[in-house]
């Protein structure tokens, strides 16, 4: 654009929107929903060797009111579902969610009374990572493509 | 003298009508009882044994094996002076599934008979709070009784919907 060449040079131009899309998408916080086997690989994806640091998604966060990214990781029971909808309520918009592994997918191999079949019934998620649980490197996957549905965001302030 | 044996004659000489057999099992025995006395059977088995620790308390269903009533309430004991374990079995009918509470004899009843009433609905007369102990209060039905379906009465679905 014209611009460029009357700012002085080391400077580009784009929109707020992209600027912000592309921090968003390289600051994502998880809410870490940990609640069974997938919860390990989660930490392991974490930790060091597979390092979810590089996509900027290291900074873990207990409460929902600081996170961003639902990680549902493990199979959620009668009496989780709820505690499960209260904690995605209270997380700000914009949010995205990924479930991991079969149980949050689809209940898995738990067809039972006490078990729901998929939290997808109840809530939105965006990313499903199929396995049992996945490895690492599915999640790394599903958070590399929540960012971009990050970036494919129409409008700000509104999930994809 | 053998532990097992002489807790079966205790319960058969003091209590003789209530005793409705016996039965043994990779090296364990029981005793079948009637519901009427088990508080009773069960204090003098504590007390004179003794067995001093109720291991754990549970329950079957024994929807159409041919049992003497649908229902059993196990009393897994455990005599830490004698270093060894007794079972009783009480037996409860379909119609009627209750039984008094063994709370007062042991501590660790109190949450047994809880998980049993949330899983069988089988009631302890006397018991100090019994109410569900896994389940969430609002759940409808008995899920370990026979005949409960597998996938249960629909309670999965029984959730509001959260959209964006």
């Amino acid at each position: 654009m014209g611009l460029e060449s009357w700012l002085q040079e080391g400077a580009l131009t784009t929109r707020v929107d992209e600027v912000i899309k592309w921090s968003r998408k390289n600051s994502l916080w998880p809410m870490p929903f940990g609640v069974a086997c997938c919860a390990i690989e989660m930490m392991a994806t974490l930790s060091s060797r597979y390092d979810l640091a590089r996509f900027g998604s290291e900074a873990i966060r207990f409460s929902p009111r600081q996170s961003d990214l639902m990680i549902v990781s493990g199979r959620i029971a009668l009496k989780m579902m709820p505690v499960l909808q209260k904690i995605w309520e209270q997380m700000p918009e914009p949010k995205w969610c990924i479930s991991m592994g079969a149980c949050a997918s689809c209940g898995g191999i738990f067809d039972t009374y006490a078990l729901i079949q998929g939290v997808d019934n109840f809530m939105p998620v965006d990313v499903y990572i199929p396995g049992c649980p996945p490895r690492p490197e599915g999640l790394i996957d599903a958070v590399m493509k929540v960012q971009e549905l990050v970036a494919k965001e129409k409008r700000l302030g509104v999930a994809s | 003298m053998d532990l097992q044996q002489s807790a079966y004659d205790l319960v058969r000489a003091r209590f003789p009508d209530q005793v409705l057999g016996e039965g043994i099992h990779a090296g364990q025995r029981w005793v079948d009882v009637r519901r009427e006395r088990i508080v009773e059977i069960l204090t003098a088995l504590r007390d004179e044994i003794p067995f001093e620790l109720l291991m754990d308390l549970t329950a079957v269903d024994w929807l159409d094996q041919g049992r003497p009533e649908r229902f059993s309430v196990v009393y897994q004991l455990y005599s830490l002076t004698h270093n060894d374990y007794y079972r009783v079995k009480a037996w409860l009918p379909e119609a009627d599934p209750s039984i008094a509470t063994a709370s007062g004899i042991w501590q660790s009843a109190n949450w047994g008979e809880r998980e049993v009433y949330d899983m069988y609905g089988l009631t302890f007369d006397g018991h100090p709070d019994l109410k569900r102990i896994l389940l969430p209060d609002s759940y409808p039905g008995f899920p370990l009784r026979k005949d409960y379906p597998l996938t249960g009465h629909g309670e999965r679905y029984d959730f509001p919907k959260h959209t964006r």
